[in-house]
């Protein structure tokens, strides 16, 4: 390889990791600064949001939860313990998504103050036991999930 | 250079042993069975049920563990009575795995417990990407610089100077 | 010359470092795949922690190991120190990879999502950027004095990466759950514990492993450089004289 091409590959890769870097700061961190909302910020929205695909965190409000008879999708409610949300999603919630549980939304806060989401990301939390465990009622150390919100 | 093929022919024979000794316990304990595939062959044990509850089916005393619904499959579906420990992830739109019997008399599946979800393939995706590159690439350092001492030993590049 | 005492030594406890992660990785797989209990909420899918885990734990630890290096270079000038961080960054590259596409593969059955721009993830791939641009950084220089100078410099300058990696869970909302081990404790049960301490402990011993072989690889490889290269000079007098 010649000092010149060393000197283009030099030249390539500072931009090719600088370029990464400041997509990185910039195009993520700088337009959201956090990586969801929480349903207290989702109320407080002003009418600009309604067409803004965001991300909301919450718990699952316990007996929240309604699947539709007719096709695949379902209703519940999101709370950060101060304010709760009603969520509209339409497909196959994953696996982990279960009531009284993290799990984070994406999709459109809209005028008659719902949100509608075709995305449910489920959030798990850091403690890990086997079933028989968890049934005799065996509770390991945890972070308090709202506290996990608000931070 | 010898003993390292040896080395790594001993790790291959261990690896071999070890997801033999995986996919019986695979089949043993966690291969399932799709509503299709029961109402087809009509087993008489106890098999494990795989399938979606459907939404708008779940009814009855859920969170005292007794629960009645109906399990989609791909094409068939089938009505579960759920009887046993109170359950914690049975909800609608939930694909699970259902223990317990088929009882053909009168089309109904009594499950005795549910299962944790399987998702085998994500595990063992999981270690072979994780596991297979580190051994390729430890095994192509090893034998390098096998063949680096070699190399230099043949070029008598370590006389004095 | 010291420095060939110190791979002689290096050598000599090489075997145990292998054989001990050899025998923790295969212990360590036995319990995680066939013998550990499934988790009470995301089933058989925890299993793949016991892999994910230690890959990110090392590729970490990695990184300490490749700033402290670099800072020893910087104070000591000491070459085969160098070629250590040359290897350890190659190494670093490869676990974080690894760890990230382990993580990606995680994160499909339990999030529902293969990849999230959350500040865990984030954090973590600027470290890889970080590893990537160290490599290349070492590449592309010609003086191989300079080329160890800037690269250190780099390998210092990432390191403010890793208090975020590791806290990152701590300060922001994110989708990745918090540390399991904390000053709230450790919240794992102790059947889901075992085999990762076994697979943390093998990994961080197959690391230093590879991390003797690669350090010595790069040794081997600049000697034998450096011998050709006198020989070729030696060669050229001896034609010039006569």
């Amino acid at each position: 390889m010649g000092a010149k091409n060393k000197k283009v590959g030099v030249i390539v890769s500072i931009m090719l990791v600088g370029g990464a870097l400041t997509y990185l700061a910039l195009g993520n961190f700088g337009e959201n600064l956090v990586y969801f909302f929480t349903p207290s910020e989702v109320k407080a929205f002003s009418s600009e949001y309604y067409q803004k695909k965001v991300r909301v965190g919450g718990m699952v409000v316990e007996g929240s939860m309604e699947a539709y008879a007719d096709r695949l999708g379902m209703t519940f409610e999101l709370t950060d313990g101060e304010a709760t949300i009603p969520v509209t999603f339409e497909g196959i919630p994953p696996d982990l998504f279960k009531e009284g549980q993290g799990a984070v939304v994406e999709g459109y806060w809209t005028n008659k103050h719902n949100f509608q989401s075709n995305l449910i990301m489920a959030k798990h939390s850091e403690d890990y036991m086997p079933i028989e465990l968890k049934r005799a009622g065996v509770k390991l150390p945890r972070k308090d999930f709202m506290k996990t919100l608000v931070q | 250079m010898t003993s390292l093929y040896l080395r790594w022919g001993g790790l291959l024979i261990v690896a071999v042993g070890l997801s033999v000794l995986t996919y019986n316990h695979y089949q043993q304990h966690l291969s399932t069975v799709s509503p299709h595939q029961m109402k087809e062959q009509a087993p008489r044990q106890e098999i494990r049920l795989f399938g979606m509850v459907r939404g708008g089916t779940l009814e009855g005393k859920v969170k005292a563990g007794d629960a009645t619904f109906e399990l989609m499959g791909n094409d068939t579906s089938v009505t579960v009575h759920y009887q046993g420990p109170p359950p914690d992830n049975l909800r609608e739109l939930k694909t699970l795995i259902l223990i317990g019997k088929w009882n053909p008399s009168d089309n109904i599946f009594e499950a005795r417990d549910i299962g944790l979800i399987t998702n085998y393939g994500f595990v063992i995706g999981a270690y072979l990407i994780g596991l297979i590159p580190l051994a390729i690439f430890l095994f192509a350092m090893s034998r390098r610089v096998g063949l680096l001492y070699e190399e230099i030993k043949e070029s008598k590049l370590y006389q004095e100077e | 010359m010291i420095i060939h005492r110190v791979i002689r030594k290096v050598q000599r406890f090489q075997g145990w470092f292998g054989s001990g992660a050899a025998l923790c990785l295969i212990a360590g797989l036995y319990i995680g795949l066939v013998d550990s209990p499934p988790d009470y909420y995301q089933g058989e899918v925890v299993r793949i922690m016991y892999v994910h885990v230690p890959l990110a734990h090392t590729s970490l630890f990695a990184y300490i190991v490749l700033s402290v290096g670099s800072m020893w270079y910087l104070w000591k000038r000491d070459p085969i120190v160098d070629n250590m961080c040359h290897a350890v960054a190659a190494l670093g590259a490869i676990f974080t990879t690894l760890a990230l596409a382990t993580g990606m593969i995680w994160g499909k059955p339990t999030w529902n999502t293969w990849w999230t721009w959350d500040a865990r993830l984030t954090s973590y791939s600027v470290m890889l950027l970080i590893l990537i641009s160290y490599l290349m950084l070492r590449t592309f220089i010609d003086d191989h004095e300079k080329e160890a100078r800037y690269a250190a410099v780099l390998a210092i300058l990432g390191l403010v990466d890793l208090p975020i990696i590791h806290f990152s869970v701590e300060w922001w909302r994110t989708l990745h759950q918090p540390q399991s081990f904390s000053m709230r404790g450790v919240s794992m049960s102790s059947e889901i514990l075992i085999p990762l301490m076994c697979m943390s402990i093998g990994m961080s011993l197959l690391f230093s492993y590879m991390l003797m072989v690669r350090t010595q690889l790069l040794y081997l490889d600049r000697l034998l450089h450096a011998k050709k290269g006198r020989l070729l000079s030696q060669f050229h007098m001896s034609q010039s004289d006569s």
